[in-house]
């Protein structure tokens, strides 16, 4: 335990400290360290000074502006909640696959393929509280809040272009063969209109 | 045994280590430290295959084995048995030979050994049973609380006392890095388990929201400093020159680094809560003293790594230098890492994700494991008085196993955190989020996850390896243990003045001092901290002031020198450090009522939904869902509205999370209203989703609500401020909370029916309230 340092000739001068047997050189600090340390409180300050007083923005300022532009726009020719605007969007494939991406919150009670889960089938002949085409989009757009069921906002339909076209994807589920159907519930009603 | 006898001839004293108790300490070490990582592989299993989640589902006691209540007992292991004997370990060995002394007590001594290892069994014991302060890192109930309290001291008084019987007259810079963590790890955990008893095993934090936030990450991101960096420094600096035979690097760099460290850390805790409903100003603070840090830090990997000049030829052939060399190398790449993640824009990707688990288990596998284990194959023949390993290959092999475990494992969580966060900000064109469903998030990660578990194993193979090593040592000692014997001539104290000369105060010791004043005086001014700006700059420019008064006076080498043969007034020193960075940077948060603006909408909890919160305690949800809505259009987007200070003051503790294994439940009342719903998803979670990888909660649905004991822990929130006045007298709490249970017993139709009076109905009753205040 007690056998000689490996030392040799250009090693700096030991301290004379010595304990248990460890000794110490004392070596100067690098300078990068000592540059980097100093470096890092002046640096503190100037970004304190940056973004608490001048030009940078506070997160909140920032997130408000972030949420400024990118604020939900409705398409130029605003839809209409009608029934031929819904028969029009039904057969367009392009708005049908944007709501079906946004089908995916909904798919936590009505499954993704619509099957229903907590939220009813949305596949069968059979509703709870629709007549008509149209009277999807109030549901949509508020939701029925004694059974639980969200706004369409909280579920990212934030214009009433989402909520239409959302509307209009629902009722193509109508048919489909979900994986695990849920019971059919409420009266059947008649089949919508065909698109001319 | 008798520990001293003096040699009148030549004034030196002969006396007896106590090595006995250092085999004890190694020995338990090695013990929890395979039960620890045993643990951490297996709930590393649980996240890549849910099954591991489900395993005797059936039998409903297995509920304690499910991740919530596992992780929990994962990090307490690893931290406070394993890391927590490795530093006995070491510090018991070591303390003796630098301060030339036996333990002052061996009683204390084996106090502290048994208490440490009772208290550690209880937290064993208690977490999977779900008795928890849903707290990270300060989990344990209370009555264990005290009993660490109380092994701290005892711990304390042995470490102290032995001091003050050194017959060194230096303090060696090992001694430095304990006297703080002894000191600090006392306040640390004294100021983070203030709370109110309600009941014999649950407490309620006194602090709430955003305050109990602050203490939480003031106590964890120094419970890492103090528990997991400055111990371990304590133990590099003794074991490392002496397994390499070298010389330290740098006695005046010891110096800088060590005040630097132990002075500029306690501020940097609020980088645990950027983009947070935690004051700006504060998160700022945190990110520049972290940032300040980074430096201090580097200065233990230095003297580290360059001690080993001149014996790298040996580094190939000695795997304890193998273990030192990337231990230290590891605790290097942390700490640029940690400064690196408290700055904002970086926290805002890696905050919640994988990459601060990546981050903390380079440290803990790293640095924290590396070191012990080199330490333990230097220490082993040395204890068990043998000439060297049982198997001196395995020792070898261990270490590949261990590097390589590391390797594997941080090199997968790294890109799980990446992947998963670049997920989360992700927009299409139209400024639709491009992951809307949290789920594809986490079903990404699972290929990622299973490497992590062939990490992790191989990484334990190692640990199992050093534990039939040290065994088998064990069993080559000699019939009876030689004492291992010191030998130094006794203390004289020195008690000379110091030279004027060498008194610290110059040009740049008055100038911090200055700022500090300043500071200081500016903040009495009635009504100047009510703004957040001056507030943040006050702290700050006193917060500088302070560290270049402290490196002033300790950068002056004589005046140190002379400090460090003065055991109380280096202690003094030390406490007057911690205790001003603490108190700066606490006062201020609590001082200021601007910091929690008040909404006048939120109201306290129901009794149910307390209770159901306390069930969400239990079942340790925190550990996978976090309750804060961070102000990015990424997470407004997917989550709701961002969550406000005001929102939190009746959270008692918070539970804002530090990962999203699970999506952020701030707002679950506002986004899932639907009790039905939460009533099958807790039953089991992939009926409702089905790549989940959450345990099913089916005991939830047949286990009765004590409503008896909602009355106590009314009042206890009482007591706290909570105004309860209408519910807090006699029954009214069980009456409310019954009727409550009827209302979401009906809510959930035919699927509920019978259900009122089970734990399900009272989760669902905070579930359903959550976010919906505002």
């Amino acid at each position: 335990m007690n056998e000689p340092l490996h030392q040799d000739s250009t090693e700096p001068e030991l301290t004379d400290h010595s304990y248990d047997g460890i000794q110490e050189f004392d070596n100067p600090l690098p300078g990068w360290w000592k540059l980097v340390f100093w470096g890092s409180l002046v640096f503190s300050v100037g970004y304190w000074g940056w973004f608490h007083i001048w030009p940078g923005q506070s997160i909140i300022a920032a997130y408000e502006a972030d949420m400024a532009a990118h604020a939900p726009v409705e398409p130029e020719t605003p839809l209409l909640a009608d029934e031929a605007t819904i028969l029009a969007l039904m057969a367009d494939p392009v708005a049908m696959e944007k709501a079906k991406a946004q089908f995916t919150l909904c798919g936590a009670c009505h499954l993704s393929d619509g099957g229903g889960l907590v939220g009813p089938n949305l596949t069968d002949d059979q509703y709870l509280r629709i007549n008509a085409l149209v009277d999807f989009v109030p549901i949509i757009r508020d939701g029925i809040p004694e059974k639980g069921m969200t706004a369409g906002a909280i579920n990212g339909l934030k214009t009433q272009a989402d909520i239409i076209r959302m509307a209009a994807y629902v009722a193509t589920l109508r048919g489909t063969t979900p994986a695990t159907p849920k019971a059919a519930e409420g009266e059947v009603i008649p089949a919508w209109p065909s698109h001319e | 045994m008798s520990s001293s006898d003096t040699s009148a001839s030549s004034g030196v004293e002969r006396f007896a280590y106590d090595d006995a108790i250092v085999r004890k300490f190694a020995f338990a070490t090695v013990l929890w430290g395979f039960v620890g990582m045993l643990v951490g592989v297996i709930i590393a299993l649980q996240l890549a295959e849910p099954w591991f989640n489900r395993f005797g589902l059936e039998a409903g006691w297995l509920k304690i084995l499910s991740f919530g209540r596992l992780r929990p007992l994962h990090t307490n292991a690893v931290i406070f048995a394993f890391s927590g004997n490795a530093i006995f370990t070491g510090c018991y060995y070591s303390s003796q030979r630098l301060l030339k002394t036996r333990m002052f007590s061996d009683a204390l001594s084996r106090i502290h050994f048994w208490g440490w290892q009772a208290i550690i069994v209880a937290a064993a014991i208690t977490l999977p049973l779900g008795f928890t302060q849903g707290r990270e890192y300060a989990e344990l109930e209370w009555p264990i609380d005290i009993a660490i309290a109380l092994v701290w001291v005892v711990f304390a008084i042995n470490f102290f006392g032995t001091m003050a019987k050194r017959r060194e007259k230096h303090l060696y810079v090992a001694i430095w890095f304990f006297v703080a963590s002894i000191l600090a790890v006392a306040v640390l955990h004294i100021f983070n388990n203030i709370w109110v008893v309600a009941g014999p095993m649950k407490s309620y934090s006194v602090y709430a929201g955003v305050q109990d936030a602050f203490m939480q990450w003031w106590y964890g991101h120094n419970a890492v400093a103090f528990f997991l960096t400055t111990p371990f420094l304590g133990l590099m600096y003794y074991f490392l020159p002496k397994a390499a035979n070298r010389p330290v690097f740098s006695y005046r760099l010891s110096i800088i680094h060590f005040w630097s460290l132990v002075f500029i850390y306690l501020w940097a805790g609020p980088h645990h809560l950027h983009y947070t409903a935690l004051p700006e100003w504060a998160s700022t603070l945190g990110m520049l003293f972290s940032i300040m840090l980074w430096m201090p830090s580097w200065g233990g990997m230095l003297n580290g790594l360059l001690t080993l000049r001149g014996a790298w030829d040996r580094v190939a052939k000695d795997p304890v230098l193998k273990f030192f060399v990337v231990g230290v190398t590891f605790y290097g790449m942390s700490t640029f890492e940690g400064p690196l993640l408290s700055i904002k824009a970086v926290n805002s990707l890696s905050h919640y994700t994988d990459w601060t688990i990546a981050h903390v288990h380079a440290g803990a596998l790293g640095w924290n494991g590396f070191i012990t284990f080199g330490m333990l194959y230097w220490l082993a023949p040395r204890l068990f008085q043998t000439k060297g390993m049982a198997k001196p290959k395995w020792a070898e092999l261990h270490f590949w196993l261990g590097t390589i475990g590391i390797l594997l494992y941080i090199i997968a969580i790294y890109g799980a955190g990446l992947t998963q966060g670049l997920m989360w900000r992700d927009f299409n064109p139209d400024g639709t989020l491009a992951y809307p469903d949290f789920m594809e998030t986490v079903s990404i990660l699972i290929p990622m996850y299973w490497v992590r578990v062939i990490g992790g194993t191989l990484y334990l193979a190692g640990v199992v390896l050093s534990l039939f090593n040290f065994v088998m040592t064990w069993k080559m000692r000699p019939a009876k243990y030689a004492e291992s014997m010191g030998e130094a001539p006794p203390l004289v104290l020195d008690k000379t003045p110091m030279p004027a000369e060498h008194k610290p105060v110059t040009p740049l010791f008055w100038g911090g001092i200055a700022l500090t004043g300043v500071a200081g005086a500016a903040a009495l001014v009635p009504g100047i901290t009510d703004s957040d700006t001056i507030s943040s700059l006050l702290t700050l420019v006193a917060g500088i002031g302070l560290t270049v008064m402290t490196l002033e006076i300790f950068g002056r080498l004589q005046w140190h020198r002379w400090l460090e043969a003065r055991a109380m007034r280096f202690t003094i020193w030390v406490t007057l450090s911690i205790a001003a960075a603490s108190l700066f940077e606490i006062i201020p948060l609590f001082a200021i009522e601007a910091n929690v603006p008040t909404i006048a909408s939120v109201k306290p909890y129901t009794p149910l939904e307390l209770y159901g919160r306390d069930i969400y305690l239990e079942e340790g949800c925190y550990n996978c869902h976090s309750q804060m809505v961070r102000p990015l259009r990424f997470e407004t987007e997917r989550f709701g509205e961002y969550s406000k200070a005001g929102e939190f003051v009746y959270d008692h503790p918070f539970q804002w999370g530090s990962r999203r294994i699970g999506p952020d439940l701030h707002r679950e009342g506002v986004l899932k209203p639907s009790a039905l719903w939460h009533l099958r998803h807790m039953n089991n979670p992939r009926d409702t989703s089905s790549d989940s990888i959450m345990p099913a909660y089916p005991h939830l649905l047949t286990e009765d609500t004590p409503y008896s004991v909602i009355p106590t822990r009314i009042r206890a929130m009482a007591f706290l401020g909570v105004p309860y006045d209408d519910v807090k007298e006699g029954d009214l709490s069980i009456v409310a909370a019954k009727v409550q249970a009827q209302l979401i017993e009906k809510e959930m139709g035919a699927d509920g029916a019978g259900l009122a009076d089970k734990k399900i109905t009272a989760m669902i009753a905070y579930l359903k309230r959550l976010g919906t205040d505002i």
